[in-house]
Parts: structure tokens; sequence; C-alpha cells
């Protein structure tokens, strides 16, 4: 019963989270810096995401060159950088980082 | 005619525009699925974790806290704090989803992840589609628990997943994603302040690290946006 209760509250409060600046009535005009600030929200937020999986694998900080997530990620954006494309840049780093692990 | 073919066009481009990250995370729904049953839930309860939650970390640190005999109230708080950066998504996608009809505003909400996000959010008022967006939320929903579902039947005999590195693979969309945008100093402070602090509260293992490092990141690109502005 306590894991039904669990669910169903986890699933409400997850669900007000994404939901709750959504709603026309709630009484919230952006102004001008709140749009720029939102503007960073991208880079922003994605790299926060991608900086624990990078740095940290297995959860143990690991800052050395020989990092394969570190050399592969490095790899990743100067493929970005030189291709332009984002799909051919994605599959082909992550066609390095296998190999790369495979390697070592 | 072309006007009634249009939504299906667009629900299938954002349904294929979803499949590789939906495949990055297959692992973590496999996992969701093993963990759930590893922890004495029942097959029933593991699936409804993903299909009423649908947030993969928060489901996978329920898990851990479930089978550690955490009680109801420090699971809801730490699900609170590890799922908070959907109120910035939600902020900044305000514009486009708030003028929907109302079964529209709180389908795209259900399904608003960090993935999602990640597709729709660079799409201004014009470039915005709703059912864009209800593809790659809808399919990847779907992926979401049939890799969920996958899990809960493969068991306990999957050991060592999380070691394979499949992870990478959101890290390399994402990059991919990052990458273009970088074009300016502020975007660059930002990038450079979300990454450091969100390595430095991970391994302080703070619990809303990601939305605190994003919040960071973002502000700092915001102040360094104003102060470039002012010189020029």
């Amino acid at each position: 019963m306590m894991v039904w209760a669990v669910i169903f509250g986890m699933g409400l409060l997850v669900f007000l989270n994404r939901y709750v600046f959504l709603e026309p009535r709630l009484p919230l005009r952006l102004g001008s810096n709140a749009r720029q600030f939102l503007g960073f929200a991208v880079p922003g937020m994605l790299t926060a995401i991608c900086g624990p999986i990078v740095f940290m694998p297995d959860h143990q900080l690991n800052l050395q060159w020989h990092n394969p997530y570190l050399l592969s990620s490095l790899v990743a954006i100067a493929l970005v950088v030189f291709t332009r494309n984002t799909l051919l840049s994605m599959l082909l780093s992550m066609a390095f980082f296998f190999l790369l692990r495979w390697w070592m | 005619m072309s006007s009634q073919l249009l939504p299906r066009a667009a629900f299938v481009r954002g349904a294929i525009a979803i499949i590789p990250l939906s495949l990055a995370t297959a692992p973590w729904g496999l996992l969701a699925g093993s963990m759930a049953i590893e922890a004495n839930l029942t097959p029933l309860q593991g699936q409804g974790l993903s299909g009423i939650v649908f947030a993969g970390a928060a489901q996978l640190v329920a898990i851990g806290m479930l089978k550690g005999g955490a009680g109801i109230f420090s699971i809801l708080l730490t699900t609170l704090l590890l799922t908070s950066q959907h109120l910035l998504y939600g902020m900044s996608l305000r514009s486009v989803i708030s003028p929907l009809p109302g079964r529209w505003r709180m389908g795209l909400g259900f399904l608003l992840t960090d993935e999602l996000f990640a597709l729709i959010s660079a799409h201004d008022r014009e470039q915005f589609n709703r059912w864009y967006a209800l593809g790659v939320g809808l399919t990847f929903y779907v992926a979401w628990n049939l890799f969920t579902l996958a899990g809960i039947v493969l068991g306990k005999s999957i050991p060592g997943l999380e070691h394979l590195g499949l992870d990478f693979s959101i890290a390399a969309t994402f990059i991919a994603l990052i990458t273009p945008l970088v074009r300016n100093v502020p975007t660059v402070v930002c990038v450079a302040v979300s990454l450091f602090c969100s390595v430095l509260f991970s391994y302080w293992q703070w619990g809303s690290a990601l939305v605190l490092s994003g919040l960071a990141g973002m502000t700092a690109g915001f102040i360094c946006n104003k102060l470039y502005r002012e010189r020029t």
C-alpha cells in the first residue's frame, strides 16, 4: 500500500513541477530580463546533465586525460564544429567512445 | 488536404527525431524495471513508476530509497529536489504551450522531460508545432515504458548494465545540441559555470545538484550578457 502511495505521490509532484508554469491562469508575466535569463536554459541545463556523466563515471571523479568519456566528449565537440552535422557527430563520437573502451 | 496531412507529418518527424535519445536512455529504462523487481516491488508497481511518474533519475533513486526502508516523506522531498529542473522547462516553454487548449497543456506537461525540452526549446512561437512536440514526447514515453517492461521481464539477469558506458550516448546527444549554441561570450560563461558546478555539486552528492548548477550557469550567462551589452 505504501509503495502505491509513493508512486502516486511522486507522480503528482513531478506533474506539478512540469505543469505549473504552463497554466495560463497562473498570474505570471515574464519580463525581458526573465526571457533573457531563460534564454540560457538550454545550454545551462543540458550542460549540467552532461557534467557528471563525463567527469564522474561510476560516481567517481575522474579528471585524467585518458578518461574515455572526456576524450570522446572532446571528439564530439570537434566533430560538431567541423562537420556542423548534429546526427553525424553524435553517431561518430559514440562509435569512437565504444572503440576506445574496447581498446583501453 | 495538405493541412490535414501536416499534423501527421509533424508527429512522425518528432517521433523520428527522438529515436536516438530514446535508445540512449534504454539502459536506464531496463535498470528502472529490473531494480524495481530486485527491491521487491510487484511488476505492476515497477511499471506504474514508469507509467505514472515518468522521470528516470527520480525513479531510480526512489527505488533505492524504498529498498533501504526510507519513509514516504523523505522520498517525496527527494523527488521534488531531483525533478525541480522541470519548473525551469515549464517557464521557458510557457510562451508556446500556455496558449494551447487544456488537454494539450496537460498532455505536453505530463510528457515534459529533459529530452523533450532539449528537442523543442529552440522553437519560437512560429516554429513551434504541437504535433511535433507530441510525436517527440509520446514516442519517448512509449519507449521508456517498453524498456522498463523489458527490465521487469528480464529481472535480475542483467548484471553490470550500468557499467557498460551506455550513458555516454546521452552526453554525446546533448553535446551535439549544445555546441552549435555556443557562439558568444555569455554562452561560453554559462556553459563553463554550469559544467564546473555540476561536477562539484555531484561530487558533494547534493540532491538538487542538477537544477542548482543549471541555475548558476544561467545566472552567470545572464549577468555576463548584461555587462556585455552595457559596454557596447
